[in-house]
């Protein structure tokens, strides 16, 4: 098949989801479903860090990064600076060998 | 949308929020359009799929498999749609979460949808109510179109090219889309139950990891956690309404 169709097709099967996940807001749902979305952040939050830090070929450096951008974060509420120090941490783990 | 004055500032905070993200991406676009030029696709294939797919991991995971068995015949293309429809079936859950905060209708609802992702869900969704002006859809389009910006001039650098920059993992670049969801998910812990939550969906997420991919762990692991939340507090809701 041709490279664009392929494409195509691949658009096709992701765009619709997108556009569902937006369409149901104005559901009425009952408490349950309703507490279930406010936990949705949490949870999707944990499940995107955690298999990209420990599941990691080099999870100690990532470790390091994880830990020294974490309490940045908590200290500072600071997401850039997070992010930066726990980049740069994460390259001091590295060069030191971790 | 009403204030269109207010439209710009808004979408320019929206935009700014990705910066931290956008050396996290670069790399990591040059180098699908690598694979994807390796794996057989035109330049103009190449770009059109960060233009419309929009999707690394799966898109990814197409090259990939280009880059594997040259263009598949059609049993071979329906098998990479059906696993691009599985990768990317958690954009369902952000955009339900996102849509209790910021009801969309029209245009803005089909425009925010195309370019919805992981990074654009959680920016907006944690800084966005902190914005001056609250969570609107201007922010979210901000923040949806600076990741687009860069991902497809960056498809498009490398798609030209070649390797102008080395392996992400050379750089050590992927450390920085973890830290950006810890960064967000950190003011989220203020409670006993999202901490649960949080250890419970992470190491989850961490076990299923080791036989599924990203997109499906993201899902399972996202919606069991979720779960689990919404049990906790409505149980407790529950025994307090009965006491």
């Amino acid at each position: 098949m041709s490279g664009w169709l392929v494409i195509l097709l691949m658009w096709a099967v992701t765009y619709p989801v997108r556009l569902l996940g937006l369409s149901l807001g104005r559901l009425d749902l009952p408490p349950f479903w309703l507490a279930f979305l406010k936990f949705v952040p949490v949870s999707v939050f944990a499940a995107l860090v955690m298999p990209d830090v420990l599941g990691s070929p080099e999870w100690p450096r990532r470790l390091v990064a994880a830990g020294v951008g974490g309490a940045l974060m908590w200290r500072t509420r600071n997401l850039g600076l997070g992010i930066l120090g726990g980049f740069a941490a994460y390259w001091a783990a590295r060069l030191l060998g971790v | 949308m009403s204030d269109v004055s207010a439209f710009w500032p808004a979408f320019g905070r929206g935009f700014r929020v990705m910066l931290p993200l956008w050396p996290g991406m670069v790399p990591f676009a040059v180098a699908y359009a690598v694979t994807a030029r390796a794996g057989g696709l035109s330049v103009w294939e190449t770009c059109l799929m960060s233009l419309t797919v929009f999707a690394g991991a799966s898109q990814f995971a197409a090259a990939g498999q280009f880059v594997a068995g040259g263009l598949p015949g059609v049993a071979g293309a329906l098998a990479l749609v059906g696993t691009t429809f599985v990768l990317n079936a958690r954009h369902m859950l952000y955009g339900l979460s996102l849509s209790r905060q910021l009801p969309l209708g029209g245009w803005r609802r089909l425009v925010g949808a195309q370019f919805l992702t992981d990074e654009a869900y959680g920016m907006v969704i944690v800084a966005g109510p902190r914005d001056p002006g609250g969570l609107g859809v201007a922010f979210l389009l901000g923040a949806e179109l600076s990741l687009y910006l860069v991902w497809n001039a960056a498809t498009l650098l490398g798609s030209l090219a070649g390797a102008v920059l080395p392996d992400p993992a050379v750089l050590g670049v992927g450390v920085i889309f973890p830290l950006a969801f810890l960064g967000l998910l950190v003011p989220l812990l203020d409670n006993r139950v999202s901490v649960l939550v949080a250890v419970t969906s992470g190491l989850g997420a961490w076990e299923l990891g080791r036989v599924l991919p990203g997109g499906v762990v993201v899902l399972l692991a996202g919606v069991s956690g979720a779960l689990l939340g919404a049990w906790l507090v409505t149980r407790r809701a529950g025994a307090q309404g009965r006491a």
